[in-house]
């Protein structure tokens, strides 16, 4: 960010230069009015027409620096952001998983919006008001003193007093503000809940109940905007009585000069203006504090996801071996894994398992004991903290994590899908995958027919906007794509819901078709569909109690057994 | 168009009730005391520029701490009626903030299935904050505006009408400049949000597709339709630039032309000794606030406009039909003698389909019977109406023909609310609300003690794993309850519709989500509470029906 706003600086400079060129002009005219005005006093005649050319050079040069200025200064915002933007997309793609996976998505994209539009408030306008505003200060400052050097501790003397004034002033607002949001927020959080909720809130007469709490809750904004005013109106009272009184004091300071016959009635003329001109400036430059802190704040964010160490990009491109072979596909030694925030809580305690190429292995066991974890291991989502794992036979750290992610296409009723077409979700299991191939695709995973009925076919939106896809279709859609992708590696995370007999005997099928010829790695919830897998590790307290095919465990009478009994 | 924005207008004025003069005060006396303190401020230069002149600095101290007085009362007096003005406008917003959001609750329920509840809700926020601002700042800016451009213009006339004239003259000719940029300006606007939004869309896309992003080789495609936007934004960005470069350019044209024209007429006037010098630069050193106050006057007039185009939507969303009392549909049969005392609910000839799925009917003529504290199952295949059922009995929909009765009851003549309180709902993937488990549980019964709570739980095989978790029942849940398995969701669930103790409970499609462990502790939640209430059921797994006294199917 910060190498962003150097880049650009050059237009930033232009920027400063013409608010500068356009202050001097200004200031400039303010000489002619004073010049003009001792003529007249002095009882000559004044000639216009003098007058009249070099003004009407200052009215166009004024024009022309005044859009320089303009455009200088939003260029350079616009090209910040559109800079930080690049990096910084480009830089999320290349963080870790589980960077992600820890703090949430959800609550990633929402702090990330706002904090690239407070970026951008602060490149557009606080930055360049700030810098306008000490431009006009030190211009016109540097014109008073010209007149009298003590002047500047008269201007400046109540500065201290605005600087702590101000500080605490805008610590004040900025917790109200911060309380303001919160109410916001939970008012928003309410009615969301209430709304989401209806099924239930109208059932069970919530209505009078869940409306008190909201009304709780909008009655205490009112109360927290009425305090907020109290405080910014008396921050504006402040103010203005601050940066009034010094000035007045050097009109008075002025008149005596005046008196003392020191400078003309022209010149005090031409200084009364051009103070009045930096009243605003004056306290602007140290008001803006507040805005500065707010942004500040989303700045920093920004700066520590920069500061988040990239995936490492390096390692050996394995060549993949055939589909089925002597080599285990994956062999773990001892694995140990806990997650960065729950340290205390271990996931995997010493986990060993091995998985021949070309079998079909699964794993069982309750929830919460650490199947999916498996999933993200594997795929180098997280890094374990012991042991040892092997992908066909080499050393994980040895691959390189494209190529080891190459292995794996992952099969599951959560998919993510883009708020895209149908075709192009299909298409990102391989790149520049063909129409055709596309379709081939979908028709193994038995989605081809269901595609074709919607109205748009395979260009029909998904999401918001489109179609809403059931849990079985998008499992089916993830059929697809991995149907495209032809990894060697099959992860497959069976459905938990029950969707209707037709569509499971669909997904079945399709499922039954790319598993062929594949590793394949179930994480079973529901026992009653790996009964047919070569191997069944059972997992419980983070390792494996029990292994064997289906069989040889209901024989072993232990934790399986129970389970399926109970299923 | 015209006449019905004001009378959008107006109506929403009335929201304020009696406090309306009041409001308005507020705002006239704020702006009156806004307006004396730079009048006061142009006093003050134009005393010691006189002084200045004449020489005569005899009473210039009185003078200015009378000028500086006045400033102070002037500011003093805006603050007064500026925090006045805020409590009433503020809680002006928060009263259209209750009645949207709790009309958002009492809509019929189609309403809420044919609408997505984040599409609806988000427009909805976005239209009330707008609306609110008029009460809070936009209606405020347009009057300070347009008064305290009256105000200045007294003052300014006595220094000298004719320059006064002249500069207004001038302030015209930019007014229209800036209101002529105002269109354009709006459009660039308009334009850079919506490419705003799809930078965002495309960004949200890439973060919450991230685990596709590691293992499908999609994110040089991701990251390209990124970059395009970021690069379509900034192209319009920069159009927008040239032209807001303009309108600032010309502004200052404006300005410094009037410094020329004041300059050359003020001179000439202090000359002929029309107007003093003093005059001359208070007079100029007001223009420079009354040019602003004039111009603003174009900035805020359509964005007051467009905020009223927000109310009218508000309006809109506020008239419509709420979810009546009590249904009114017309029963069929006679009843005499078509049911028996000791059924809990009754069905009769039951037809129903719901309106914009082509009339066709879900359920046509359907009957049943379901006598007190049985346990009865109903099963069907997908899509045949089960669900429907259930909604039918708790007044979510009236049926088209036929009757419901409840415990001997016509449904038509019980309100939708009695009918509710005998009946606990448990769909089948329950919504739990983002607060405590303890909460969720008590919204089954108001203020229920801890005890209750945790009897409910033990009854829903509940207790054992909200102990376990580290902050017992003050667990918050997260969105959505995402935080729990979807069977502990379900046994919260069941908690909460057991605190009820309705006489009839209704079980939608309880188990069907869950894996295996989770279902054996649902079913045995379900199981002990058979023989104290009646029971619906609905449910197309056989584990599930098993248990059940009777099983009614729906359907061919």
């Amino acid at each position: 960010m910060v190498k962003a706003g150097l880049r650009n600086g050059y237009m930033l400079l232009l920027f400063i230069l013409f608010s500068f060129g356009l202050n001097k002009i200004i200031i400039m005219g303010n000489d002619f009015i004073a010049k003009a005005a001792d003529l007249m006093l002095s009882g000559q005649p004044v000639d216009f027409s003098s007058f009249m050319v070099p003004l009407l050079w200052m009215i166009a040069l004024g024009t022309l620096a005044a859009y320089l200025k303009s455009i200088s200064g939003s260029h350079y915002s616009a090209m910040v952001q559109r800079d930080v933007r690049a990096s910084l997309g480009e830089h999320l793609m290349k963080l870790p998983f589980s960077y992600f996976d820890e703090k949430g998505t959800g609550s990633i994209i929402t702090r990330l919006i706002s904090d690239i539009s407070e970026m951008g408030r602060f490149f557009s306008e606080i930055l360049p008001e700030l810098l306008v505003n000490i431009i006009v200060v030190v211009t016109a400052t540097s014109y008073v003193v010209e007149m009298d050097a003590a002047l500047i501790i008269v201007l400046f003397a109540s500065y201290p007093v605005m600087l702590v004034t101000a500080d605490k002033l805008s610590k004040n607002m900025a917790e109200l503000m911060k309380k303001m949001r919160t109410f916001m927020d939970t008012r928003t959080e309410l009615a969301y809940d209430a709304i989401q909720g209806i099924t239930v809130g109208r059932s069970y007469n919530l209505y009078e109940q869940q409306k008190r709490k909201i009304y709780t809750v909008v009655d205490g904004m009112v109360a927290q905007g009425c305090r907020s005013t109290r405080i910014s109106s008396l921050a504006f009272v402040i103010r203005n009585i601050l940066t009034t009184i010094p000035i007045v004091i050097c009109y008075l300071f002025a008149l005596h000069e005046t008196m003392q016959g020191k400078i003309t009635v022209g010149e005090m003329l031409a200084f009364t203006v051009i103070l009045s001109r930096i009243l605003y400036p004056i306290g602007g430059v140290v008001f803006c504090i507040n805005d500065i802190r707010e942004t500040g704040v989303s700045l920093k964010r920004i700066q520590e996801i920069y500061r988040q160490e990239e995936e490492g990009r390096g390692g050996n491109i394995h060549k993949i071996p055939e589909k089925s072979g002597p080599i285990p596909a994956i062999e773990w030694r001892n694995v140990d894994f806990r997650y960065e925030t729950s340290k205390s809580h271990p996931v995997l305690n010493g986990m060993s398992f091995s998985i021949e190429t070309g079998e079909q292995t699964a794993f069982a066991g309750g929830s919460g004991e650490g199947k999916t974890t498996i999933f993200k291991l594997l795929c180098g989502f997280y890094e374990r903290q012991g042991g040892q794992y092997f992908l066909f036979g080499h050393p994980f750290e040895e691959w390189n994590l494209e190529a080891a992610r190459s292995c794996f296409s992952e099969v599951s009723q959560n998919v993510f899908l883009f708020p895209e077409s149908i075709r192009q979700n299909v298409a990102c299991g391989k790149e520049n995958a063909t129409d055709e191939e596309v379709i081939e695709a979908c028709k193994n995973a038995n989605i081809h027919d269901f595609i074709m009925s919607l109205p748009d076919g395979y260009e029909t939106l998904v999401g918001e906007r489109g179609v809403r896809l059931s849990g079985g279709q998008r499992q089916r859609i993830s059929i697809a794509r991995a149907f495209l992708k032809d990894a060697p590696i099959l992860l497959l995370d069976e459905p938990t819901a029950s969707v209707d007999v037709e569509s499971e005997q669909k997904i079945q099928e399709a499922i039954e078709r790319i598993a062929a010829g594949r590793t394949v790695i179930v994480i079973a919830h529901r026992l009653s569909t790996i009964k047919k897998a070569k191997q069944i590790y059972v997992v419980s307290s983070g390792r494996i109690s029990e292994a064997g095919n289906h069989e040889e465990l209901l024989e072993k009478q232990g934790i399986y057994a129970e389970m399926y009994a109970k299923g | 168009m015209e006449q019905s924005m004001f009378k959008t207008f107006s109506r929403f004025m009335k929201l304020m009730g009696d406090r309306l003069p009041i409001y308005l005060a507020a705002i006239l006396v704020s702006t009156i005391g806004d307006s004396i303190r730079r009048i006061a401020d142009s006093y003050l230069i134009k005393n010691i520029i006189t002084a200045a002149q004449t020489g005569n600095t005899e009473n210039i101290l009185l003078l200015v701490l009378g000028n500086l007085g006045a400033f102070v009362f002037g500011i003093l007096l805006w603050r007064f009626a500026i925090i006045h003005y805020n409590i009433e406008g503020k809680t002006a917003a928060g009263k259209v903030e209750k009645l949207v959001f709790s009309k958002a609750m009492r809509l019929p329920m189609s309403y809420y299935e044919q609408n997505h509840s984040s599409d609806f809700m988000s427009r909805l926020i976005f239209d009330t904050q707008k609306a609110s601002d008029i009460f809070t700042s936009r209606l405020r800016r347009l009057l300070a505006a347009i008064i305290s451009t009256v105000i200045y213009l007294i003052p300014m006339f006595c220094f000298s009408w004719e320059l006064t004239l002249c500069l207004i003259v001038i302030s015209v000719l930019a007014f229209v400049v800036n209101t002529l940029f105002t269109k354009p300006l709006k459009t660039a606007g308009t334009k850079l949000s919506d490419k705003n939004n799809k930078i965002l869309e495309k960004l949200t896309s890439i973060l919450s597709g991230m685990e596709l992003i590691k293992i499908f080789p999609v994110s040089s495609k991701l990251s390209k339709g990124y970059n395009e936007s970021n690069r379509e934004y900034f192209q319009i960005q920069k159009r927008t630039n040239h032209l807001s470069a303009g309108l600032e350019s010309l502004n200052c044209m404006f300005d410094l032309t009037g410094a020329l024209a004041f300059l050359g007429l003020g001179v000439w006037f202090v000359s002929q000794g029309k107007v003093t010098l003093g005059e001359l630069t208070a007079l100029y050193s007001l223009y420079g606030t009354f040019r602003y106050a004039f111009l603003d006057i174009g900035m805020y007039l359509p964005q007051m406009m467009n905020c009223i185009a927000n109310t009218e939507k508000i309006f809109e969303f506020l008239d419509m039909e709420e979810e009546p009392e009590q249904w009114n549909f017309e029963d069929v049969r006679d009843l005499s003698g078509g049911f028996s005392e000791d059924m809990a609910l009754t069905m009769q000839n039951i037809s129903f389909s719901y309106s914009g799925t082509g009339d066709k009917k879900i359920l046509d003529h359907f009957s049943m019977e379901v006598k007190r504290n049985s346990f009865v199952a109903i099963t069907g295949e997908s899509g045949c109406g089960k669900s429907t059922l259930a909604k039918l009995l708790l007044g979510f929909y009236p049926p088209e023909k036929g009757n419901i009765l409840l415990n001997g009851k016509k449904y038509s003549e019980l309100t939708l609310k009695d009918i509710r309180e005998q009946i606990s709902y448990v769909p089948q993937e329950p919504y739990l609300y983002e607060t405590t488990i303890a909460e969720n549980i008590a919204y089954g019964k108001y203020g229920a003690g801890r005890d209750e709570i945790i009897a409910a739980a033990k009854a829903a095989n509940a207790h054992d794993f909200i102990t376990k978790l580290p902050n017992g029942y003050d667990t918050m849940l997260g969105e959505r309850g995402n935080t729990l398995s979807g069977g502990e969701r379900q046994r919260i669930a069941i908690a909460r519709a057991i605190i009820r103790n309705t006489p009839v409970m209704i079980l939608d499609e309880a188990t069907s989500a869950l894996d295996n462990e989770s279902e054996t502790l649902v079913q045995d939640a379900i199981k002990s509470l058979k023989g104290g209430r009646t029971i619906l059921m609905i449910a197309h797994r056989p584990s599930s029906i098993a248990a059940a006294d009777t099983v009614i199917r729906v359907g061919v």
